[in-house]
């Protein structure tokens, strides 16, 4: 944070919203690189997450197919550290930051949608975070190693979703991850001078607004593979199975 | 609400800068097309409370009363607007009068809106014209320039789009809608272009345009109907090209 302004006006005899430090600080990148990140590299990985997981729809063996895939991709753990865990942390860790200093204000006196989209944005990315460190943790950090038996990867999400209370906080973790990426498009465009008249903004609005239908669509048929595959063709995790 | 011919209408007092802030509620003679400024007039004329106890005048900003002068914004039914064009009649009833809640308050409903002026002269929101000798008539605006020009030239520096933004406050130091619609406004101007990379660098810094978290309610509490999110996308858009420029040409 940038110091008090050097010069106080003259009538100014209390505190109050200080001037702008015109030109001083950092945080105009800091918050530019938090907007980017949410676009690339984050967002266009939760596209790719989706669409990966959605192979779930083409049965067991599919999905187990696409995991190894990804495993198998070149300098994995550098794709993950650079292209995932570490810009997901700078953007939700500055995220918090601008969720404490602003002061949202939605209700009777100022009700109007942006205001509450303005909101929202700040709950769903908090969802999205604590969503993001269970799903992490469940399913890179604990339980069978994926990374190295990709063929033991339906089954595990599988056994996952005999807790009804995992599926439900599925459900709302996809919802709040596509809310918040869908409308961080729009506000992207918005913010980066991109799409600028009312007019373009209000259509590109019903873009990001389909966007985000059919990326909660993506996760529930997803989902619904997951929990409608009978048992009988979900394969048994065995020992030569984590040989594989 | 004792009978249809007085409005109640409660204000929020303070003596001071320092002192509590207090209710007072006021029975008001009805009369029709009255607005906010006229009941503040009729306490100013009998200053004595709804229980009778006699009181001061109340303290508040005014001027031009049609909505030109800026003066007299406040908190209307909780609302950030302008008191002349409040009509009592469009009002839900009881009124609440309140001052702005982002600005030092330094008597009953006048507030210290200076930082706007200061954050004016933070971006340079002028046209460079002073010199040691005539420098002769400038450049000409088109037609088409004068109608983008002339919604952002009417800003009354009301600061209500400030008083809404759930950006501006303390901890941003968030500069707000009205200072960066004014730097699109210098920047457009021909002459005013002059200082347009100083403006743009100028809100880069920290409390710059990347505070605002689009809630849009600037454009909409706006009493001018000024343009104020299409101003902080088209504003956003030259600060980026000029953090580029900085950070691939310098």
């Amino acid at each position: 944070m940038a110091s008090a302004a050097k010069v106080e006006p003259a009538s100014s005899t209390h505190a109050g919203v200080p001037p702008l430090r015109a030109g001083q600080g950092i945080h105009f990148w800091l918050r530019k690189l938090q907007s980017l990140t949410g676009i690339v590299p984050i967002g266009a990985f939760l596209l790719e997450h989706f669409i990966s997981n959605a192979y779930a729809t083409n049965g067991p063996h599919a999905y187990n197919e696409q995991v190894r895939f990804l495993t198998s991709l070149p300098f994995v753990p550098w794709l993950e550290t650079i292209g995932i865990f570490l810009p997901i942390l700078f953007h939700s860790l500055y995220g918090f930051y601008v969720w404490w200093r602003g002061d949202s204000n939605v209700g009777p006196s100022y009700p109007w949608l942006g205001n509450w989209m303005y909101t929202a944005q700040r709950w769903t990315g908090i969802v999205a975070f604590l969503y993001m460190g269970y799903h992490v943790y469940t399913m890179r950090f604990s339980g069978v190693h994926l990374m190295t038996n990709s063929a033991a990867a339906f089954t595990k999400v599988y056994e996952h979703f005999q807790n009804p209370l995992v599926v439900a906080f599925y459900f709302v973790g996809i919802i709040a991850a596509s809310w918040h990426f869908s409308y961080g498009v729009w506000l992207f465009a918005a913010k980066w001078g991109i799409i600028t008249g009312s007019n373009g903004q209000r259509k590109f609005g019903y873009v990001c607004a389909a966007l985000g239908v059919v990326l909660v669509a993506i996760g529930v048929v997803t989902m619904v593979a997951f929990l409608t595959t009978p048992a009988a063709q979900v394969p048994a995790v065995t020992e030569s199975l984590l040989m594989h | 609400m004792a009978n249809n011919n007085t409005v109640l209408i409660k204000v929020k007092r303070q003596k001071d800068p320092k002192s509590a802030p207090y209710w007072e509620e006021f029975d008001i003679p009805y009369r029709s097309g009255m607005n906010v400024i006229s009941a503040l007039m009729d306490v100013a004329l009998n200053p004595v409370t709804r229980t009778g106890q006699p009181t001061t005048a109340i303290a508040y900003d005014s001027n031009c009363l049609e909505e030109v002068c800026g003066s007299c914004a406040m908190l209307i039914n909780g609302r950030t607007r302008m008191a002349c064009s409040a009509l009592v009649d469009d009002l839900e009833k009881p009124i609440s009068i309140e001052p702005f809640t982002k600005f030092p308050v330094i008597r009953d409903l006048q507030v210290d809106r200076s930082v706007l002026f200061e954050n004016l002269k933070r971006v340079k929101a002028w046209v460079p014209v002073d010199g040691t000798y005539d420098l002769g008539s400038g450049p000409r605006l088109s037609p088409v320039e004068q109608e983008q020009a002339y919604p952002l030239s009417r800003c009354i520096s009301c600061c209500c789009c400030m008083e809404a933004c759930p950006q501006f406050n303390e901890q941003t130091g968030f500069v707000g809608a009205a200072t960066i619609s004014q730097v699109r406004l210098f920047n457009t101007h021909p002459t005013g272009k002059a200082l347009k990379t100083e403006r743009l660098r100028a809100l880069m810094g920290d409390g710059g345009i990347h505070e605002c978290g689009y809630a849009q309610n600037c454009v909409e509490v706006c009493p001018k109907e000024i343009p104020l999110t299409q101003s902080i996308a088209e504003v956003g858009g030259q600060v980026m090209l000029q953090a580029f420029r900085d950070l691939l040409r310098k």
